[in-house]
C-alpha cells in the first residue's frame, strides 16, 4: 500500500544479463524476466530517503486531528464524558510513527529480495552514459555498467538562504525524530507539506504559526486554498502572510529569535521552540553527475527535463528519470509508482503504454482535507473561456457536524464543467472530512468522460457527505445562494 | 366546520423522501400540489430512519476511537463516562430542526401541507378526517414499517456472500453474541421489568431492551380496494417502471413499492415522476446499478451485482473477480484491529465492472464516486488507469491485481 520509487539504478552485469531496479515495493522486478541486479543509491542519511515520503505523508494524514483530534474533542456533545482532558504524548506519538516506518523499511528489503533484486547500499553518480560509480558508507568505491539506467532519486527540502536557517531549522523530515514535542512552533512555507504540518500540529494542541510570503498552495486552485486556510485560522492556526524570513537566532534559553520583513518592509519578530521550513524542494541530483553525460536538466530545480512524445525519457535515450526529479510532473508517491512500473513493462515486457500525467487525483491531509482532480477553476477558464465554462457548487453541512456544532462554513465541493451538451467535467473539487476517500472513485469517472448531466442523475447514497457531489445544481453563474438546506 | 372539498393538480400521499421531493418539482412546474401526512414530515429518514441512525452511528465511532486514544498517543487519565440522554436529546432536536426545514421548504414551494389519515374514496378522491380533495394525479408514497413476525435468515442474506461473512465475523470478533439459526418462540416479562427471550437455542434473560429488526412491511391502509390498486405477493403496490399503478392516474414510489428502499431512491423517482407528468418528459429511474452503504462498524458499501448475481446472470466462465484484504493504515498503531475487505466483480471480455462490494473504515464515503464510474460503464482498464491517491483506502480499487 505504500511505497515510493525513489532511486533506480539498471546494471548491465555482462551482455546476456539486465536487470532492473524498482524500488517501489511493489513494482520491483513485478513482470520481468531478466532481472538480475539492481543497485540502489541511498541519499544522505542512509535510508533515510525511503522514510521521507513514508513518515511525512503517513504522519500527517493518519494523525489528522479528523480522525484522532475532531473525536477527542468532540466527543463530549456525543455523550462521551471523560474526566481528565488528553494530552498527547510526544515520544509515544514518535515512536510508534517511527516503528511503523521502518516496519514499512523493512517491507520493501524483503520484496526487493523475493523478486530477486541487488540492493546495494550506496551513493551512485554516473561515470559515463552507462557506467555508475557506487560509492558506499565506509568509503569503498566500485563500478558497475548498465544497458538502461533509471533515475528516481527524489527530492530533498530546501532551506533559504539566511543566517541561522541551516542550523538552527529543522524540516519535514526531521519532525518525526524530535525527541522533545515541538513546542510553539513556526512553520515557514505555503505548501501542502506546510499546512498538512501545521494543521495536525495545531491540532495536537501546539501554539502553531504558518508564514507565507504570498499565496497558499501554489498550483491548486484559489478558492479552495483560501477556503483551507480559513479552516485552519478557525481551528487556530496563525498566519503571518506577506512575510519573509530574515534571520533565525538561538537565545540562551535554547529557543529561537525568528525577525521577518512584512509585506510593508516592516521588519518583526518573535520568539519559538522549533522553526520548520517547508519553501519547497530540490531535486537530489546535484551529485549525479547529468552534465558528465549529458542529461539535461532545469538549474533551478535540478530536475530532469523529459521529452514531449516520452516524458520519462531524458536527453539520453537509455537513461531515464521518474518521481519527484522528472521537470513538470507531479510530485505524488503514486504518480512515481505508476510511472515506475509503466517504464518497466515498455523495456522489458515490450508493452507501449505511456504515463498520463493528466487528470491525476491528489488530496491535501490538512485537518479538513481537499480532494482534487483534473483542473482548476482558473485553470478552465483560461483553456476554455469564461463563456464555455459552468462551474457548479454548494457548501453543505456533513451529518457529523451537527452534534458537536462544528463550524461548516468551509464544507464546499465545486464540479468546474464545460458548458455546452451534457457539460463534461474538467475538475472536481471537494473540501471536507474524507476528502481522500471520496475523490478516487470520482477521479475514475472524470477520466473516464463523466459529464454533469451524468453525474446528477446517479442516485446518492444517504447519509455520507459524498453525495452532496452528485447533488450540486447551482451554478456560480446563477449567483443563487449554494448552501445545501435539510437532508 | 363544514367539511373542505378541494381540488388539485398533484395529491401527494405520505410525506417522506419520495412525496415531498416530487410534490416540490412538481410544483416547480406550475402544478398546484399538496401533500398528506399523518406525523411528522421527513417520514422514515428523518425521524426514524437514516438521520437518527447516522447520529448513533458516529457516537460509536466515537466509543471506537476512544479506545484507540492510548496508541496514537493520547494520555487519557481516568474513566470515560457515557450519557445516552445527552446524545437522545441533541439526536431529537438536530431532528425536530429538520422537520421545521421540511415544513418550510414545502411553503416556500407553495405545496399545500395537509395534516392526518388519508383514505381513497375512489380513483380521484381521498379523505382525510372527513375532508376530500381530489386530483388528476395522485401518488402513494406512505412508505413503510417496521414487523415483528418471525423470519428465519443469517446476516445481511441479500447481499454478496463474502460482506455476510465479514460482517459476521467482524460482530463475533468485537463481542456481540451472535445466535444464528435461532428464532424466538416466547417473550415473556418479569416483574422487575425485564424480559426473558425463548428461543429454540436457549433462553436469553434479564433483556432490557428487545429490539426486532427482521423486515418492514409497505403502508398500504389506505383503502386501496376502493380503487383497483394492485399489490404484489408481498402486499407491496405493483408499479412499472414509470411508477405507474394498475390504476390510471395513481402513482406510486419509495418504501412503498418494496424495491430498493433507499431515501435517494425515492427522491430520484419522485423527482423523475414529476418531470414527466408535469412537464411532459419521458423519463424514468433506472434501477440498475444503485450504491448503498450499511452503516456497520466497519461500514459496508455495495453497488452492481452480488458475485452470486453476477454468475447466475453471465455465466462463471464470463465472469472474473478481483480481491483486496487488508488492515488499513489507521490501525498501524491501535491495537484494537478492523479489516478491510473489497471485491471486484468484472464482465468478461472488457472487464466491465457489474459489481463491487467492500468493508472497510471509509468505505461509506468511498463508494460514490466509484458507482458513478460503474454505471458509466466503466472497465477495469479505467480503474487501473486512475492514479492512486495516497494514503488512502480507496487507491486499493485502482491498483487491485
Amino acid at each position: 500500500m505504500v511505497s515510493r520509487a525513489d532511486i533506480c539504478f539498471e546494471i548491465d552485469m555482462g551482455t546476456t544479463q539486465q536487470c532492473s531496479l524498482a524500488i517501489s515495493s511493489q513494482s520491483a522486478g513485478l513482470s520481468y524476466r531478466k532481472i538480475k541486479m539492481a543497485a540502489p543509491i541511498v541519499g544522505f542519511p542512509r535510508a533515510a530517503f525511503i522514510r521521507g515520503c513514508l513518515q511525512l505523508r503517513w504522519g500527517t494524514t493518519r494523525l489528522s486531528p479528523n480522525t484522532v483530534g475532531f473525536s477527542t474533542f468532540s466527543r463530549r456533545k456525543y455523550g462521551w464524558n471523560a474526566h481528565v482532558e488528553p494530552t498527547i504524548d510526544w515520544t509515544t506519538l514518535t515512536t510508534v510513527v517511527q516503528q511503523h516506518v521502518k516496519s514499512l523499511n523493512w517491507g520493501h528489503r524483503v520484496q526487493l529480495k523475493d523478486k530477486n533484486v541487488d540492493y546495494l547500499n550506496a551513493k551512485g553518480s554516473l561515470l559515463d552514459a552507462h557506467t555508475v560509480r557506487m560509492l558506499s558508507a565506509n568509503g569503498k568505491e566500485k563500478t558497475v555498467t548498465a544497458s538502461n539506467i533509471v533515475l528516481a532519486v527524489g527530492g530533498r527540502p530546501k532551506y533559504p538562504d539566511i543566517p541561522g536557517a541551516m542550523e538552527y531549522a529543522i524540516t519535514s523530515d526531521d519532525l518525526f525524530m524530535l525527541e522533545k514535542p515541538p513546542g510553539k512552533t513556526l512553520v515557514i512555507g505555503a505548501s501542502y507539506v506546510s499546512l498538512e504540518c501545521a494543521g495536525f500540529l495545531t491540532g495536537l494542541g501546539f501554539d502553531t504559526t504558518v508564514m507565507i510570503r504570498s499565496i497558499p498552495l501554489r498550483g491548486f486552485d484559489r478558492q479552495m486554498a483560501d477556503l483551507v486556510t480559513d479552516h485552519m485560522e478557525g481551528s487556530g492556526t496563525r498566519f503571518l502572510r506577506q512575510h519573509v524570513p530574515v534571520a533565525i537566532d538561538k537565545t540562551d534559553s535554547g529557543q529561537l529569535q525568528v525577525t521577518w520583513r512584512d509585506g510593508n518592509g516592516q521588519e518583526g519578530g518573535s520568539m519559538f521552540d522549533t522553526v520548520m521550513m517547508a519553501v519547497g524542494r530540490f531535486a537530489n541530483t546535484g551529485t549525479l553527475g547529468l552534465d558528465t553525460v549529458g542529461v539535461e536538466w532545469y538549474s533551478e530545480s535540478g530536475k530532469v527535463i523529459g521529452r514531449d512524445e516520452n516524458p520519462e525519457q531524458s536527453s539520453v535515450p537509455h537513461i531515464f528519470a521518474i518521481g519527484d526529479i522528472l521537470h513538470g510532473r507531479p510530485e505524488l508517491t503514486p504518480v512515481a509508482i505508476k510511472a515506475g512500473r509503466l517504464l518497466a513493462h515498455r523495456l522489458f515486457a515490450n508493452t507501449h503504454e505511456h504515463m498520463d500525467y493528466d487528470k491525476v487525483p491528489t488530496t491535501v491531509f490538512i485537518p479538513l482535507e481537499y480532494g482534487s482532480v483534473g483542473l482548476s477553476e482558473e485553470a478552465a477558464l483560461e483553456r476554455f473561456g469564461s463563456d464555455d465554462v459552468e462551474v457548479y457548487h454548494a457548501f453543505y453541512k456533513p451529518l457529523e457536524y451537527y452534534i458537536p456544532e462544528r463550524d461548516a462554513s468551509q464544507c464546499y465541493i465545486k464540479a468546474v464543467c464545460k458548458r455546452d451538451g451534457d457539460q463534461e467535467m474538467v475538475g472536481l473539487h471537494f473540501l471536507g472530512p474524507n476528502a481522500g476517500e471520496v475523490t478516487q472513485g470520482f477521479a475514475v469517472a472524470l477520466r473516464s468522460g463523466l459529464t454533469y448531466q451524468e453525474m446528477v442523475s446517479s442516485v446518492g447514497i444517504h447519509p455520507t457527505c459524498a453525495e452532496e457531489v452528485v447533488k450540486m445544481g447551482i451554478t456560480k453563474r446563477s449567483g443563487l445562494d449554494p448552501t445545501v438546506t435539510g437532508c | 366546520m363544514a367539511p373542505i372539498a378541494k381540488s388539485f393538480d398533484y395529491l401527494v400521499i405520505g410525506g417522506g423522501s419520495g412525496g415531498l421531493a416530487s410534490a416540490r418539482r412538481a410544483a416547480e412546474f406550475g402544478a398546484k400540489c399538496a401533500i398528506i401526512e399523518k406525523a411528522r414530515l421527513g417520514g422514515t429518514c428523518v425521524n426514524v430512519g437514516c438521520v437518527p441512525k447516522k447520529v448513533m452511528w458516529n457516537t460509536a465511532v466515537h466509543a471506537e476511537y476512544l479506545q484507540d486514544h492510548k496508541d496514537y498517543g493520547f494520555d487519557v487519565n481516568g474513566t470515560t463516562t457515557f450519557s445516552w440522554k445527552t446524545i437522545k436529546d441533541k439526536r431529537d432536536a438536530y431532528i425536530k430542526n429538520l422537520n421545521g426545514i421540511y415544513k418550510s421548504n414545502l411553503d416556500k414551494s407553495h405545496v399545500e401541507a395537509i395534516v392526518g389519515d388519508a383514505k381513497f374514496v375512489s380513483e380521484r378522491c381521498v379523505e382525510v378526517d372527513g375532508n376530500k380533495y381530489t386530483a388528476e394525479h395522485i401518488l402513494i408514497a406512505t412508505g413503510g414499517r417496521p414487523v415483528f413476525p418471525n423470519t428465519p435468515g443469517y446476516v445481511l442474506r441479500t447481499f454478496d456472500s463474502m460482506i455476510s461473512s465479514e460482517l459476521t465475523e467482524e460482530l463475533q470478533h468485537i463481542g456481540i453474541n451472535l445466535m444464528k439459526q435461532t428464532q424466538v418462540s416466547k417473550v415473556e416479562k418479569a416483574a422487575d421489568g425485564r424480559l426473558t427471550v425463548f428461543t429454540n437455542n436457549g433462553e436469553i434473560s434479564e433483556v432490557d431492551t428487545l429490539l426486532w429488526a427482521i423486515g418492514r412491511v409497505p403502508n398500504i391502509e389506505i383503502g386501496l380496494d376502493k380503487v383497483g390498486v394492485e399489490l404484489d405477493a408481498r402486499g407491496n403496490i405493483k408499479v412499472d417502471e414509470y411508477q405507474n399503478t394498475s390504476a390510471k392516474g395513481i402513482y406510486a414510489l419509495g418504501d412503498v413499492c418494496g424495491k430498493a428502499l433507499l431515501t435517494p431512491v425515492a427522491i430520484a423517482a419522485g423527482r423523475k415522476l414529476a418531470h414527466r407528468v408535469f412537464n411532459s418528459e419521458d423519463t424514468k429511474l433506472d434501477y440498475s446499478n444503485i450504491p448503498t452503504v450499511v452503516f456497520s462498524h466497519p461500514p459496508i458499501g455495495t453497488v452492481g451485482l452480488t458475485e452470486e448475481e453476477a454468475v447466475t446472470k453471465y455465466g462463471k466462465d464470463n465472469i472474473r473477480m478481483y480481491s483486496a484484504r487488508f488492515t488499513p493504515m489507521y490501525h498501524a498503531v491501535t491495537e484494537r484491529k478492523t479489516k478491510t475487505v473489497m471485491k471486484m466483480i468484472c464482465l468478461l471480455p472488457e472487464e466491465k465492472i457489474v459489481g463491487i462490494h467492500m468493508m472497510g473504515i471509509g468505505c461509506d464515503e468511498m463508494l460514490q464516486g466509484f458507482s458513478v464510474a460503474v454505471k458509466m460503464g466503466a472497465t477495469k482498464a479505467d480503474f487501473d488507469s486512475t492514479v492512486a491517491i495516497h494514503p488512502t483506502s480507496s487507491e486499493e480499487l485502482v491498483t487491485m491485481r
